[in-house]
């Protein structure tokens, strides 16, 4: 709860309402239909778009809104993989990894880093300036930050 | 074919783990596909098809590395066989650097992929299409090293154009891109007695701006390629003034479905000088195509698409100076790497894909063909 008391201060209702459920759903398992998005915590931003969840993670934006960089990371498959694509990004796992594979095949872009595990995934997040990524449930004491998804 | 095979089989023994391996940043992805194509009448692309074969492998590693936030460099080598065409050859499909100052602006320089009409830069990655043959008046798989990438620059970005009106995508290029001593046209010259030995080419510039609408998945965009060539042979010299290339297409993809059409303009005005004697080849390509599919469930997906082109620089009634292909395709993902396509062609012309070297008795006006696939991709 410590991490953004600074930003919340200056929020409005509605941002705190948003804020308060994701940090609520940090320390829950997701339900089936939901993930926690997890940054560094060096990331200064609170939330976050889906629409610039989207452009993060397909590629076309490598900056959040803040202007600081921006490294997507990704399980390599899974329920909570699938989740997240659909929910948040609107792409089945078979069209987001197409796309990836052309902007690979033609370099035009480098896939975000993909995987095995939460707890490879999280790991990597909390040592990475800028890592931004998504588990099914962060404890207490993982070194990282949540944000909240708007949409 | 036991040594393609074994190509298959070694690259992906080799992938080992199945994932794309990372050293420490660095990126390592790789793909190859074998592919079989039986056809009724008429050999096609330059493959003994009429009998049934399997003269259809394509390979390629790349190797990236981001080395600053902006900075990213990366090289891609391809290998393909298809039918008489490639070989043990291996290419460069693209080595480059690239710079991104921001979201708005890029660039790359070294030998990039060039843009043109919706697939001309991905024509290779057999992967991401439901497709064995994207629409030949387009995107000649015979000729696709020709048009892939050139050797020079280009620089792209987006601008959004705010929530309401979507965003625009830009691309725009410069450089040199030469033929494939191993591809399509350099064969068909050779059927006609002229032998290159060092690879025609010449300058080219153009870009590309497509609109990605504020309709979720909807796509409209238009690109121009300007391509000058010229080539000497020891009997004779070919030469391509600038010609302008355009391309002007429109994809639409919502939830299981996908549409997309596109309509490309080619004219040129070849001039093939034997001794004395100059020779112009007239051509005014005109081509276009509508396809649709559908994903029924997650690894399964089918669609069709019709495919026209016509030479309008010489009498279109003839077979040779046309060529119109009903298409039905299915693709079946076994993983997430390996996958597997059928496809079926119905003919009608001879204007594309067709070599007098392998049909030396001549051609029948229309063909049904059968093309099958598999692929492999890390």
């Amino acid at each position: 709860m410590l991490y953004a008391c600074a930003e919340m201060r200056v929020m409005s209702k509605t941002r705190w309402l948003v804020l308060l459920a994701g940090f609520l759903g940090c320390w829950s398992a997701a339900s089936a239909q939901d993930v926690v998005l997890i940054a560094n915590k060096g990331v200064q931003i609170s939330e976050i778009k889906n629409a610039d969840l989207h452009a993060i993670f397909m590629g076309e934006k490598t900056r959040f809104a803040d202007g600081s960089h921006a490294v997507p990371v990704t399980l390599k498959g899974g329920a909570v993989h699938e989740v997240f694509l659909k929910k948040h990004l609107g792409e089945s796992p078979g069209d987001f990894r197409a796309q990836w594979r052309k902007a690979v095949f033609t370099g035009q872009g480098a896939m975000p880093r993909a995987f095995d595990s939460e707890s490879a995934l999280i790991e990597y997040v909390a040592a990475t300036p800028g890592a931004l990524g998504y588990v099914s449930r962060i404890s207490p004491q993982d070194k990282v930050k949540c944000l909240a998804a708007v949409k | 074919m036991p040594r393609r095979m074994a190509l298959f089989l070694l690259v992906c023994i080799c992938t080992g783990s199945l994932y794309a391996q990372d050293l420490a940043g660095i990126e390592i992805h790789g793909f190859v596909t074998q592919g079989f194509l039986f056809s009724s009448n008429n050999n096609y692309l330059t493959m003994k098809s009429s009998d049934g074969s399997v003269q259809w492998t394509d390979g390629a590693v790349s190797v990236s590395d981001s080395l600053t936030d902006k900075l990213r460099v990366g090289i891609q080598l391809h290998m393909y066989q298809l039918g008489d065409l490639g070989g043990a050859n291996v290419q460069i499909d693209w080595a480059s650097g690239d710079y991104r100052v921001n979201d708005y602006f890029g660039i790359r320089a070294g030998k990039v992929k060039t843009v043109l009409g919706l697939f001309n830069d991905s024509q290779d990655v057999d992967a991401v299409f439901l497709w064995i043959l994207l629409p030949q008046g387009a995107y000649p798989i015979d000729n696709k090293s020709f048009f892939l990438s050139h050797v020079g620059g280009e620089a792209y970005g987006g601008l959004p154009l705010g929530e309401r009106a979507g965003k625009l995508l830009y691309r725009a290029y410069g450089g040199y891109a030469g033929l494939d001593l191993n591809g399509g046209y350099v064969k068909q010259a050779a059927d006609a007695g002229v032998v290159f030995t060092t690879a025609p080419g010449g300058n080219i510039y153009g870009g590309d701006l497509r609109w990605e609408a504020p309709l979720k998945g909807l796509t409209v965009g238009s690109s121009a390629r300007i391509q000058a060539l010229d080539g000497t042979t020891p009997m004779a010299s070919v030469h391509v003034p600038p010609t302008f290339i355009s391309a002007d297409y429109a994809q639409f993809e919502k939830g299981k479905f996908y549409f997309a059409g596109e309509y490309r303009r080619f004219p040129l005005n070849t001039v093939v000088t034997i001794g004395p004697a100059v020779i112009p080849v007239p051509q005014d390509a005109r081509s276009w195509y509508a396809m649709g599919s559908y994903r029924f469930w997650k690894k399964f997906q089918v669609g069709s698409y019709y495919s026209h082109y016509v030479n309008k620089a010489l009498d279109t009634r003839l077979p040779a100076n046309y060529s119109k292909d009903w298409v039905v395709s299915g693709r079946y993902d076994f993983n997430a790497y390996f996958y597997g396509k059928i496809e079926g062609h119905f003919l009608h012309g001879t204007g594309t894909g067709y070599y007098d070297s392998t049909n030396p008795d001549g051609l029948k006006p229309n063909s049904n063909m059968l093309a099958a696939k598999i692929g492999f991709s890390f």
